[in-house]
């Protein structure tokens, strides 16, 4: 099973310059790691400025308290906490990105026939979920985290992760049959 | 048929979310942080180098005070008609207590943010909240208190950092005492 794409080993050397405050390892550390914290902060607020500020406001985050980090679980789980952290702040401190999100698929354009049926249509369809539903659904299906961990992220119970992922599944099931049906029905 | 493999996949991933491709950042970000942990580092030299120079100041004056019996610096007399020379702690100065001086500066340092924690928490109690001109400062001294404290719970023992916290309770007590002082030559002038 193909894990979060996170999971990139960092070497000890690297960290421990990185503790010591240097900038040139600290850089290392956002080029290993920039594009899945980006895609992890796209994913949930769906908009390429936010995930942009989300990531950028993580790794400076990280960076200043990377002497928290106490290396009893892997460096790539710790900093996927801290940007996941930060996106889930973000969509909840500022609900006017559902807003953009909906404006922007309300009226999506007729998928072309080459189209259909790829990962476009998922992208798209993701877009159109609620960005709590979505956060959820990514996190669960993609990160790997369980519900409990979902729960307290949110500050809720595990039912909300529950029920949001069932409805998060369910939508984008409704969202994608037509094209999956008439390209052949990948599932 | 499917492997046991693929139906744990497919349970754990339905709509194979997985099958997305990453998305690319619109720019790169490092430059911007880059900028931010340098400036960073600027400040936190600048501290230290205050800080230490700070930790020796505040050592020598929570000794002078406890050996005196004196009200430490920004203590407003209870009365305005009231010096502190008038106190009667300063009428105690003829029995000096013992030698403070030979505490080590950890010590002193760590005695001396729990006077200044002790201080404020009056100030706050009595004088209520700060004008929203200088509260937005008490504020942001408050996040850099909590910032030492994150540190401090990780390394309790450092001099630096403890003499950070002592620099920082020293603004914010400097605050209440310009407050108090703008109130009191306001009050005076009626």
């Amino acid at each position: 099973m193909n894990g979060s794409p996170f999971e990139i080993e960092l070497d000890e050397m690297t960290l421990a310059r990185a503790r010591r405050g240097s900038v040139a390892a600290c850089e290392q550390i956002y080029r290993a790691y920039h594009r899945p914290a980006y895609s992890v902060a796209f994913r949930i607020a769906h908009c390429p400025e936010t995930a942009q500020e989300i990531a950028q406001e993580a790794f400076i985050t990280a960076f200043r308290k990377i002497r928290q980090y106490r290396g009893d679980a892997p460096f790539w789980g710790w900093l996927r906490r801290v940007v996941v952290n930060h996106a889930i702040s973000t969509i909840r401190r500022d609900r006017r990105h559902d807003a953009v999100t909906l404006q922007d698929f309300h009226e999506p354009e007729p998928p072309r026939q080459e189209q259909l049926g790829t990962a476009m249509d998922l992208e798209a369809a993701l877009g159109l979920l609620d960005t709590e539903d979505r956060a959820v659904v990514w996190l669960h299906d993609v990160e790997g985290y369980n519900h409990k961990e979902i729960a307290d992220l949110f500050g809720k119970t595990e039912s909300f992760s529950k029920t949001r992922l069932s409805r998060a599944r369910s939508r984008l099931r409704d969202l994608l049959q037509p094209h999956r049906s008439a390209a052949g029905g990948l599932r | 048929m499917m492997t046991r493999h693929e139906v744990r996949q497919r349970a754990d991933d339905p709509l194979d979310l997985r099958g997305l491709p990453l998305a690319d950042p619109p720019a790169d970000g490092w430059p911007e942080i880059e900028a931010a942990l340098l400036e960073r580092n600027r400040r936190g030299r600048a501290q230290r180098i205050g800080g230490g120079l700070l930790a020796v100041a505040a050592s020598a004056v929570l000794a002078f005070s406890l050996m005196l019996g004196r009200p430490l610096p920004g203590d407003l007399p209870a009365d305005p008609g009231t010096t502190v020379a008038d106190t009667p702690a300063a009428a105690a100065t003829a029995e000096p207590t013992p030698a403070p001086l030979q505490e080590p500066p950890l010590e002193s340092l760590i005695a001396m943010s729990q006077q200044l924690e002790g201080r404020i928490r009056a100030w706050r109690a009595s004088a209520g909240d700060l004008p929203s001109d200088v509260l937005v400062y008490q504020v942001e001294l408050q996040d850099l208190i909590v910032q030492v404290d994150e540190a401090l719970s990780a390394s309790p023992d450092s001099t630096e950092l403890w003499s950070q916290r002592v620099n920082l309770l020293l603004d914010v007590t400097r605050l209440y005492e310009n407050s108090l002082r703008r109130e009191y030559y306001r009050m005076a002038s009626l």
